[in-house]
């Protein structure tokens, strides 16, 4: 960004604005697709509705972009340890099938199992942490096996679906009135701006980028490696609390997806898979783009049956461009 | 000298192996005839579709891969059997070279896309899972194709029912492909080429080995034999079905991470993932032979992965 540049007086700050840039390229692309997203929708909605999208459609967009939001989110925070969580679908279930079986409450109860689903959540992301941190395992391999455990303990809970979330805990957390969801955007912003600032938040992106290095500059690399994979599984709780609110019911396998897409979505969103770029901000945007795509395939016409091909086609494209993009980026600085 | 002999890699398949026979003297004390040689036998035969996913999966391992289409190519692989040969023999060659060409070419694409435009294995494969999803999806419409003899040629059945010399020809293949696949990597340029780039892809290029055209054969590897599972499957249950390929993903991982393949590439042999494969399938017959309800089998089945990978599946050096 030539014009950027040139405003700022001393050479330290254009290093330092060109360094901001070159750190955030991912971010700054993922909220260009968004926006071309968003107004590719716009378009096609209307030429297939005659109007354009009002509240309704925005609401709907928001509660169903929250699971994936923070799956992303969940990913997020152990991809950047240089890890990777398939077992956030199997969380997902498991909170989901709890949250159905316990929440039919009086409010008291309501709000202290919600909690509960929270450490549960972070519990299961615990294990998986203390396996990869002192177990010394792969990640991938730890949370392929506890995602199987996961899902069977979810089944066990919830062996059909069903169950029920009471009203008011949809309407805080996915009122199909009004686009409440909206608020979670800038807590998400929020949250994620605190954590980058806490002693964990910046361990967690040093040994994304070299353990070794991160070691000897005296950060615990097992310590941040087990929270990360902690506060990832706190995550996946909320996207299984956020799921059940949407669909005002559990299901013991309806997270099952969201293992993949979370990985989608947090690609999409500038986070590198290997370790140490990206951020949680950016994964909620490319939640969000994961689902408007989705949107834009419907009001598409195109035959259903083939939504995963253009999926598919979509999520190469945008990687590549990413990849050419910030390698020019950064070759220009 | 047996210290020299059992190195951390045989050991470890070793240890696969000997993971497989325990569970079937347990399955044997559960179930009498279970370990009787009917058992064995058909147990070997569904383990024998886990093998050869496994095969690919091992390639790609071996460079530090990973091959996620594996579930949709198997199901394309399946489908294409079944739609182009009609059901009959006399169009059975044809249907075979094109369904195996198709695994091979869209295992060339994901080569491609990672070893010329730079796109992290997850992503591509995972996509490419994502487009042969729809493109099977659509282009048999769902499957709704009922007066299309949507079954598979008799030959390619007797392939994996009828015996020869006492074992289904199936086995006699998986056989010959352990053969061929140990000896193509452990006796051949191309099998040292490919465990150099999978311990360091910047000095095998530095070394004169071509990475990309490497990397594009053993996706393409990957997807033959996910290909070629898909038409065991289809010989095995006479039809295909939407979906079937989707348990072969994470089996074939374990399966190969089990037998000793190290995860992160360079190290490790197909022999290994073979014992996982049978390990695995042994594993799930014996929760079967418990009358083990599903949630309690997919607890178990994650508590005996992570025991086995507790067991040798360590890193040495720990950060």
């Amino acid at each position: 960004m030539p014009e950027q540049t040139v405003l700022m007086p001393s050479g330290v700050r254009r290093g330092r604005m060109s360094h901001a840039l070159v750190q955030n390229v991912g971010l700054v692309l993922v909220i260009s697709l968004l926006s071309a997203c968003i107004i590719g929708y716009c378009v096609i909605y209307y030429i297939a509705q005659h109007r354009f999208p009002g509240g309704f459609e925005l609401t709907s967009t928001l509660d169903n972009t929250m699971p994936l939001a923070f799956a992303a989110l969940a990913q997020t925070f152990v991809v950047l340890t240089r890890g990777i969580d398939l077992s956030v679908g199997g969380v997902i279930d498991l909170t989901n099938a709890v949250a159905a079986q316990t929440l039919n409450g009086p409010p008291l109860q309501t709000a202290l199992w919600t909690v509960a689903i929270l450490l549960i959540g972070g519990a299961c992301g615990l294990v998986n942490g203390v396996l990869v941190a002192v177990g010394r395992l792969q990640p991938i391999l730890v949370t392929l096996a506890t995602l199987s455990i996961f899902q069977g303990i979810a089944i066990r809970v919830l062996p059909q679906p069903g169950g029920a979330i009471p009203p008011g805990f949809t309407s805080v957390l996915a009122n199909p009135n009004y686009p409440t969801s909206l608020l979670y955007i800038p807590l998400i912003g929020i949250i994620w701006a605190i954590f980058r600032r806490t002693r964990l938040g910046v361990s967690v992106y040093a040994v994304g980028n070299d353990a070794t290095a991160a070691s000897s500059h005296g950060i615990s690399v097992k310590r941040t490696v087990i929270l990360a994979y902690t506060l990832g599984g706190v995550a996946s709780a909320m996207a299984g609390l956020f799921l059940a609110a949407n669909a005002t019911a559990g299901d013991a396998t309806t997270g099952d997806t969201y293992t993949l897409t979370s990985i989608v979505a947090a690609v999409l969103g500038g986070v590198s898979l290997f370790g140490g770029r990206g951020s949680g901000l950016g994964a909620l945007f490319g939640a969000f783009v994961t689902v408007m795509v989705v949107n834009i395939l419907f009001f598409s016409h195109i035959d259903p049956l083939y939504q995963t091909f253009y999926e598919g086609l979509f999520l190469l494209a945008a990687v590549v461009s990413a990849n050419m993009i910030g390698s020019f980026v950064r070759r220009r600085r | 000298m047996i210290g020299k002999l059992l190195t951390r890699d045989r050991r470890r398949i070793l240890y696969a192996f000997i993971a497989g026979i325990v569970l079937f003297a347990i399955g044997q004390a559960v179930r009498p005839g279970f370990a009787s040689f009917d058992g064995i036998r058909s147990i070997l035969v569904v383990a024998s579709f886990v093998g050869l996913v496994a095969a690919g999966q091992t390639f790609v391992i071996l460079i530090g891969g990973i091959d996620l289409s594996v579930p949709w190519v198997l199901n394309a692989g399946a489908i294409l059997m079944v739609t182009s040969s009609l059901g009959s023999d006399a169009r059975a060659i044809p249907a075979l070279a094109l369904t195996l060409g198709m695994g091979a070419l869209v295992g060339a694409l994901n080569g491609a896309g990672i070893a010329l435009l730079g796109i992290p294995a997850v992503v591509m494969t995972l996509a490419m899972n994502g487009i042969m999803q729809g493109l099977t999806l659509g282009l048999s419409g769902g499957m709704t194709c009922t007066n299309c003899g949507a079954y598979a040629p008799p030959i390619v059945q007797a392939a994996v029912h009828s015996r020869f010399l006492g074992l289904p020809i199936v086995l006699w293949l998986w056989l010959g492909i352990i053969i061929i696949v140990s000896f193509v990597l452990g006796a051949t340029r191309f099998g040292r080429s490919t465990y150099t780039v999978g311990n360091n892809a910047r000095a095998s290029h530095l070394a004169g080995i071509n990475v990309s055209v490497v990397t594009i054969v053993l996706y393409a590897l990957s997807g033959l034999f996910a290909a070629l599972a898909g038409i065991m499957l289809v010989g095995f249950g006479g039809q295909a079905a939407l979906g079937m390929g989707e348990p072969y993903l994470f089996q074939s991982i374990a399966a190969v991470v089990i037998g000793g393949v190290y995860i992160l590439g360079g190290r490790g042999h197909y022999l290994g993932s073979v014992a996982g494969a049978i390990s695995l399938t042994v594993l799930v017959s014996v929760l079967l032979a418990f009358n083990m309800p599903d949630y309690g089998r997919s607890i178990i089945y994650g508590v005996v992965i992570l025991a086995l990978l507790l067991l040798y599946g360590r890193e040495e050096d720990s950060a």
